[in-house]
């Protein structure tokens, strides 16, 4: 008997319809899988057996042979797991064949015959888009979130079966739509203090232009990081579904909904390898964290402290916004369009007011030079937060609140689309002149600093992209007019020079 | 041995032995003259009876055999003439006067440059390696106003106020010329940074160390330096100094000599004036500018030629609130916007033209002020 079931597997983020065929045959009683199955893949040989067993069905003691079409791509994870069994009940006559023409499976199964959720359900969904997913309850939300209102679900091996035989109905859908299990955002009212790192947060997420916060250990800068998501606006339907998608082939929780809808905030550790941050790794090409920050914030505590690999890795995403992930076998283009924001101390004692550093200039130069080169260059902004004050801490209400501020980053990103159609940071140097002109005043401001050696080139063009960020926050300059001195001048504070040695400056 | 070397060669390979302290030095050329003071210290010849006890240490005894078995004679002084640093025994005819009754002279000098200096005028500023921009700039100043002075600078040349205030001395047509005393040997720049500027004492100045060329920046020269320096400064302005700090190993010597003590003071927050603050209030005298350096010389300060206008454009309004703001204390843009009440956007523009005028620096993003204060 022969019998061919749909199903799906994942490469990045990427679904791949799977064709599972079984062929049943008289012979030495054995159970084979072919299709290029990895490890996990084969191991659904004894998962399939045991759960078939436990849903109260017999054994066939024939010879059975599995094949995942197409058989040249090599196939991942435990996803496979309930087509292979349906596939097997219906070669061996138990449920008919013409049951399963529309639907499509995917599903771990456990050895008590339950269904399990899988990693990649959304992007297997969505290779699944001509037929109707069965997929175990847990994976419900994501489910319909790619392939809405084309999705069974059940909870264990047995109802599927019964559903197909038509001795009872399909499992009820799950309802806990309306449950919002997003941890909330922290709020910025909650910093004290701390105007300028504020004002740089606003202008981050405005404009889209990278931070970075310098200041000695207590002073914050974790906390500030983690209040620039809330200022974000919420994700456009394209980008909630690249990153739900991306989340989903991870394995990473989503929210009850199903969907991401707020812009993710990653902050990985400084010990994270090379693989763990860009992705690959499994055969499935797992997505790393900067995929797993598109469209939000990818946030680098103790930049020094990461492998300089590691860090010129991070080079070509923030680059193209795509990382390329390429293996001798298979190679995916995952999405990677993320805020990169990172702290660092100003050198190895944390620093402080002048004077108070106990370190030689020697040990901070070292310290500094590990973050200094192209990457240094990425950061539009690059604020000193120092510690709060007395005073600040005790000031009675906090400042202002993310709603306010959300609001005119909102306003201002609106502008930036609308009138030039991008953000401030994707301004080409060579459009800066047309896109955001310089009043005279402010034209001679920055003539100064470069002059002096206080800016260098590169510096020049990130300070007026984030002017122009500034003018457009700003409610009472015309949104078409050109920057203005006041504008440039606060740009100068939010790109703060780094002294590393008595001549020596990071301009 | 070779016969046609000059008594001095002797003496710079016995201070280049290893384990040769000053005291084991200046014991052994005290009582022998430099020739057979080698002989004894290789064990060629019976010591005198009152340095034995120098050589009682079988260790030390035979390193420095070893030592006189290898070609570190003719080395150690061909290195000498290649750079051509004059070496001076204490005794002899050209060691610097004002060493001669020093409680603990230096047994060998090594030096390059004019030892005509040494019977100038000479007023050392020492200070902290981790300074403010505020202090680099006092030291800078008094150094060149110093010059300007026909005073000599004396320092070490070490990071900080040090290298500022020789720095400051070159910077000026002024008869005054930075005397710099160095810890390592003369061919061994530290910090390496400093590499032009030693190079400039030596040449526009006069270079001193203690130490044969060739010899590594070792930690515990550097208060045997400090003590020169003390030696050969007719006064020692501290500019900045913590609680602790090698400055404060100059200020104990210059003490134990009888040299007057002034100290530049500083901001009560600034954690680079804690040292100097406690000097003063020990009783040390206070230096705001030049004129109390040369007052303390007892020289004619009329003829310091301080810029009678300040070149730069005056600060005014808000401006004038945000450089007294940070005069006192480095500033934050955060702080000086609360402390003034004023926008960031204000405090901004206020900074920027600041900046632009000279009166204030950025680093870091804490702000100080510069240059000659505002009167």
């Amino acid at each position: 008997m022969l019998a061919a079931v749909r199903s799906a597997t994942f490469l990045g983020i990427e679904g791949r319809p799977v064709t599972v065929e079984v062929h049943v045959s008289t012979g030495l009683p054995g159970f084979q899988i072919v299709g290029l199955p990895d490890e996990a893949c084969r191991e659904s040989r004894d998962r399939v057996r045991a759960a078939v067993m436990s849903s109260g069905l017999p054994w066939p003691s024939c010879r059975m042979t599995v094949n995942l079409a197409p058989s040249n791509q090599r196939k991942g994870g435990s996803g496979l797991d309930l087509a292979i069994a349906i596939g097997l009940l219906i070669a061996n006559g138990e449920i008919p064949g013409d049951a399963v023409t529309d639907l499509g499976f995917v599903g771990e199964l456990g050895l008590d015959g339950s269904l399990r959720a899988v990693a990649g359900v959304a992007p297997m969904v969505g290779a699944l888009d001509d037929v109707t997913a069965v997929v175990p309850r847990a994976s419900f939300r994501e489910a319909m979130a790619i392939s809405p209102g084309r999705v069974r679900v059940a909870a264990y091996l047995r109802e599927v079966i019964d559903a197909l035989n038509g001795i009872e109905p399909w499992p009820d859908e799950p309802d806990d739509q309306f449950v919002d299990d997003d941890p909330p955002i922290p709020d910025l009212a909650d910093v004290r203090g701390q105007a300028t790192a504020r004002k740089a947060l606003e202008v981050a997420a405005a404009g889209g232009h990278h931070l970075l916060l310098v200041g000695p250990p207590g002073s914050g800068k974790t906390m500030l990081a983690q209040r620039l998501p809330g200022l974000l606006p919420p994700l456009t339907p394209s980008l909630a579904l690249e990153a739900t998608m991306v989340h989903s082939a991870a394995g990473v929780r989503l929210p009850a909904v199903g969907m991401i809808r707020r812009a993710p905030f990653r902050a990985p550790h400084h010990s994270s390898s090379m693989v763990s941050l860009v992705g690959g790794g499994t055969s499935n090409l797992r997505p790393g964290e900067i995929s797993l920050a598109h469209a939000g914030v990818l946030f680098l505590d103790e930049l020094g402290e990461f492998s300089p690999m590691v860090l010129d890795g991070l080079r070509q995403p923030l680059e193209e916004g795509v990382i390329r992930v390429a293996r001798a076998r298979a190679s995916a283009t995952l999405p990677a369009r993320f805020l990169l924001v990172a702290a660092t101390n100003p050198c190895p004692c944390g620093g402080g007011p002048p004077g108070s550093c106990d370190c030689d200039d020697g040990a901070r130069l070292r310290y500094l030079r590990r973050l200094s080169g192209p990457l240094l260059d990425r950061f539009d902004l690059r604020v000193g937060v120092a510690r709060p004050g007395v005073d600040d801490l005790l000031q009675s209400g906090g400042g202002e609140c993310t709603a306010v501020a959300a609001a005119r980053v909102a306003t201002a990103r609106r502008a930036a689309i609308d009138l030039r159609g991008m953000l401030n940071s994707e301004i080409p140097a060579s459009h800066l002149d047309i896109l955001a002109p310089l009043q005279p005043t402010a034209r001679l401001m920055l003539r100064t600093e470069l002059e002096r050696d206080r800016l260098t080139g590169r510096g020049y063009h990130r300070i007026r992209r984030v002017a122009r960020t500034l003018a457009d926050l700003d409610l009472e300059s015309d949104l078409s007019a050109a920057v203005g001195e006041q504008h440039v001048a606060l740009a100068l504070q939010l790109r703060v020079r780094l002294r590393v040695s008595l001549r020596e400056q990071v301009a | 041995m070779s016969t046609d070397l000059p008594p001095q060669a002797y003496a710079v390979a016995l201070a280049s032995f290893p384990h040769m302290s000053i005291h084991r030095l200046g014991a052994l050329l005290r009582h022998h003259p430099p020739c057979e003071a080698y002989s004894v210290a290789v064990g060629e010849l019976r010591p005198s009876g009152l340095i034995q006890r120098v050589l009682a240490d079988v260790d030390v005894h035979a390193a420095w055999r070893r030592a006189g078995r290898s070609s570190l004679l003719t080395e150690a002084w061909e290195r000498c003439t290649r750079l051509g640093v004059q070496v001076l025994l204490h005794g002899s005819a050209d060691y610097p006067l004002l060493l001669i009754d020093d409680p603990l002279p230096p047994p060998v000098v090594f030096a390059k440059g004019d030892l005509g200096l040494l019977s100038g005028r000479r007023a050392g500023i020492v200070g902290t390696r981790n300074a403010t921009a505020a202090g680099r700039d006092t030291a800078t100043t008094l150094g060149r106003q110093l010059a300007d002075a026909d005073v000599h600078v004396v320092s070490g040349l070490a990071r900080g106020i040090d290298g500022c205030a020789h720095r400051g001395a070159l910077q000026t047509g002024g008869a005054g010329r930075p005397i710099a005393v160095v810890a390592s040997g003369h061919d061994v720049v530290y910090p390496r940074e400093h590499h032009a500027l030693w190079a400039s004492v030596a040449e526009q100045g006069l270079l001193l160390s203690e130490a044969p060329p060739g010899t590594p920046p070792e930690a515990y020269r550097f208060p045997m330096r400090n003590r020169v320096i003390a030696a050969l400064s007719e006064i020692v302005v501290v500019v900045e100094s913590r609680e602790q700090g090698g400055s404060l190993i100059t200020v104990n010597e210059a003490i134990e000599r009888n040299v007057p003590l002034m100290a530049v003071p500083g901001g009560v927050h600034n954690r680079a004036a804690t040292g100097t603050n406690q000097l003063i209030r020990d009783g040390a005298g206070i230096v705001v500018d030049v004129t109390d350096v040369l007052v303390a010389l007892a020289m004619d300060h009329r003829r310091s030629t301080g810029a009678p206008t300040d070149p730069r454009q005056r600060p005014r309004g808000a401006d004038l609130d945000v450089y007294e703001s940070c005069s006192g204390e480095p500033r934050t843009i955060d702080g000086l916007a609360l402390v003034c009440s004023m926008s960031l956007v204000d405090a901004a523009m206020s900074v920027a033209r600041l900046e632009q005028n000279g009166w204030i620096q950025q680093s870091d993003g804490w702000f100080e002020t510069v240059g000659s204060p505002l009167r």
